[in-house]
């Protein structure tokens, strides 16, 4: 996917985000804009610091209390996220924009079972569970995760009347399809994995559940926040596969946070580099590799060890990643910079298009 | 050139204690046999997935935990049984630089105190004056300056802090020291500057490496010659050129193919690795990657299978000899 011609499924226009604390105000985001466009996998790259969970975070709605959003919209579907109340937002988590983070550990609940909770995320689409049990009783199909994706809920209202679904129908329903949804993660023994509690799996086994609850709401749009971090390289090269044979499978969008330009590499069709909470730079993987522009991202892949290129010293980035409480002012990568020129120290680079779906941010480019 | 030091048979066991009389009821076997060189001027990689052991291998070497048995032979003198007084003086030549620079060094000393203390305790120079010029002399040459002198360790960024920790154990003109996950908690742009050092010190002062890292990339980067450690053992031992492009064991195999690379135009199919990694408690019998071996046979239950050189220094405990494909041309 290199050229995308439809609208964007999500698409964030000049997000200023800041937090307050005590040594001052953190301006982390500083008019990010972003496009994600339907089924492809973007991913979102950049060292610590440099505001890609934030992003994520301002998406979800779950930035925490003391941040506040200073302009800047979101608009996904038509609507503007951030406009939308907090009870709207959390229905659209339960549903469409699902999210899986580092540590899955910190996110499973450790007293209750995976069957528990995976079967609660299914619970939340009772009505289309309902429609599931009609379409088995009545048209004697097998419903599976592929065929539940498909289902509305609520088209069948004649068929619920005339065949009552009982709460233990649903409830075995919901069942089926954990143990489905547990399979197309590529876990072994579902049933069994099912009867568990989160201490009893592995790392990459926590996490291929919260990817299993993550699909399980039918997400059109899937964050993955650094998903592969903490796991080993054979683990991660696992989920890697997973999440781009699920991108071709299911109908979704992916953003893919990492700090590693190889996974990036691995799974994206396009790469968005971020660095001081601006995205400095966009294009198809493929592109942004060959001709990388931003001066940053130029250094970034030069400072990274690569087995296909050794060198004897590494290129190195002077200095280190700005403190966002009193960024540079300009271009917040210009002191690092080894093009700076004094209009980087003035005026920041807005994004502009070098050529068909490459956008940089950087007085070197501009217009 | 000549070994510097030597590790024969190397195993650290931790009990597993229960019950109110604190019986022992097992052990983690951490470590479990582990055995090989380093010679001089060179720096070893030491690979694995967490939980390998290859932590523990290096605080064994440093004695910072006791091993249960085998040598460690530095420099002609054998580590394991040295006495309190022998030790002392071959920490002073043996450092170990830790992965969490906000851990090891202490909040409440400043970087002047930290670095007296360290050549108090050595008794590397003979007077103050001298201590402060060979201070300065190393804090300038890993890239700090006199102004850092009186500084707390929190007012310095994590590349900073590494820096410190990295004169600190300079000051001892150490002939050997084990990097434990060096970078780990670097950012990638911080990274490069701190690897480039680490080599220029290398060169510099004739220093000997054990580079520990689950980053691959970044111990190809390093290294001369790559251990590959799975369950506390040594699958694999030899040049790095041989273990990234042409490996002999299947698991050094699946784990070089699984290294993510930054070139998106070789996105290529893995050759994946089923399950994970076993507890070191209940290690597998015979080989303990047959449970995950693509390859295993009956054979490969029963029998552990020996660390053997295949010819030009490649070291090999698989039963069989497999023709990977090479991994990368």
């Amino acid at each position: 996917m290199t050229k995308n011609e439809n609208p964007p499924l999500l698409e964030i226009r000049n997000l200023k985000v800041n937090f307050h604390t005590y040594r001052g105000e953190v301006k982390a985001l500083n008019g990010v804009y972003l496009k994600i466009y339907p089924r492809e996998v973007l991913a979102l790259v950049g060292e610590s610091g440099c505001g890609k969970s934030v992003t994520a975070l301002t998406i979800i709605g779950l930035l925490p209390d003391n941040a506040y959003v200073l302009s800047g919209e979101i608009i996904y579907k038509g609507r503007d996220l951030l406009k939308l109340s907090k009870e709207e937002m959390r229905l659209l988590r339960a549903s469409e924009l699902a999210t899986v983070f580092q540590d899955p550990m910190t996110y499973l609940n450790p007293v209750l079972k995976i069957s528990t909770q995976l079967e609660e995320v299914f619970m939340l689409h009772e009505d289309s569970l309902k429609e599931a049990v009609v379409t088995e009783k009545v048209e004697g199909k097998d419903v599976g995760y592929a065929e539940f994706l498909a289902m509305k809920g609520n088209p069948k209202a004649l068929l619920f009347e005339n065949h009552r679904v009982s709460r233990g129908e649903v409830k075995r329903m919901a069942r089926k399809l954990c143990v489905d949804v547990l399979r197309l993660v590529k876990l072994p023994d579902p049933e069994r994995i099912l009867q568990q509690y989160p201490f009893e799996l592995s790392g990459g086994m926590r996490q291929r559940v919260m990817i299993a609850m993550a699909l399980a709401r039918r997400p059109s749009l899937f964050i993955a926040d650094e998903i592969t971090t903490a796991l080993d390289v054979t683990i991660q090269a696992q989920i890697l596969h997973l999440m781009r044979e699920l991108s071709e499978k299911i109908n979704m969008s992916t953003l893919m946070i990492t700090h590693d330009l190889s996974v990036a590499a691995e799974v994206a069709d396009r790469i968005a580099v971020m660095y001081g909470g601006n995205v400095v730079e966009v294009a198809p993987t493929i592109e942004i590799f060959k001709n990388p522009l931003h001066p940053y991202t130029t250094l970034l892949m030069e400072a990274i060890p690569n087995i296909l290129k050794p060198v004897d010293t590494l290129k190195s980035i002077p200095g280190t990643v700005p403190e966002m409480i009193n960024p540079p002012p300009g271009c917040r990568f210009h002191p690092r910079c080894p093009y700076s020129m004094d209009k980087c120290k003035k005026e920041k680079p807005e994004l502009v298009e070098t050529s068909s779906g490459h956008e940089v941010a950087c007085h070197l480019y501009g217009v | 050139m000549k070994d510097l030091l030597v590790v024969k048979d190397l195993k650290t066991w931790f009990p597993i204690k229960s019950g109110i009389f604190q019986r022992t009821i097992g052990y983690v076997k951490a470590v479990d046999g582990v055995s090989f060189t380093v010679r001089e001027g060179e720096t070893v990689g030491l690979v694995g997935e967490s939980g390998s052991g290859k932590t523990t291998v290096a605080r064994s070497i440093l004695r910072l935990v006791e091993p249960t048995a085998g040598d460690v032979i530095f420099d002609g003198i054998n580590v394991t049984k040295a006495s309190k007084r022998q030790l002392h003086d071959l920490r002073k030549k043996m450092q170990i630089i830790f992965q969490d620079p906000y851990a090891s060094l202490d909040p409440r000393q400043t970087v002047n105190s930290m670095l007296m203390e360290a050549m108090k305790i050595h008794g590397v120079v003979s007077n103050r004056a001298e201590a402060r010029k060979r201070a300065l002399e190393i804090l300038n040459r890993v890239g700090l300056s006199e102004e850092h002198m009186y500084r707390f360790p929190h007012e310095f960024s994590g590349g900073q802090r590494q820096r410190i920790a990295l004169a600190r154990v300079l000051l001892l003109k150490p002939k050997f020291i084990i990097l434990d996950e060096p970078t780990s908690f670097l950012d990638v742009s911080v990274q490069a500057s701190v690897l480039n050092l680490l080599k220029e010190l290398q060169k510099e002062f004739n220093i000997t490496y054990l580079f520990i890292s689950h980053n691959l990339a970044v111990v190809h980067h390093m290294s001369d010659r790559v251990a590959v450690m799975y369950l506390g053992k040594i699958v694999e031992f030899a040049d790095k050129n041989q273990i990234y492009n042409s490996p002999m064991h299947p698991y050094t195999f699946h784990l070089m193919d699984a290294i993510p690379l930054p070139d998106p135009e070789i996105r290529k199919e893995h050759a994946l690795l089923p399950g994970e990694v076993p507890s070191p408690v209940n290690v597998p019998s015979g080989c303990r990657f047959h449970p995950r071996c693509p390859y295993a046979t009956e054979k490969c239950k029963r029998e552990e299978p020996e660390l053997l050189d295949r010819g030009s220094d490649h070291w090999v405990a698989c039963h069989f000899e497999i023709n990977f494909k090479k991994v990368r041309t």
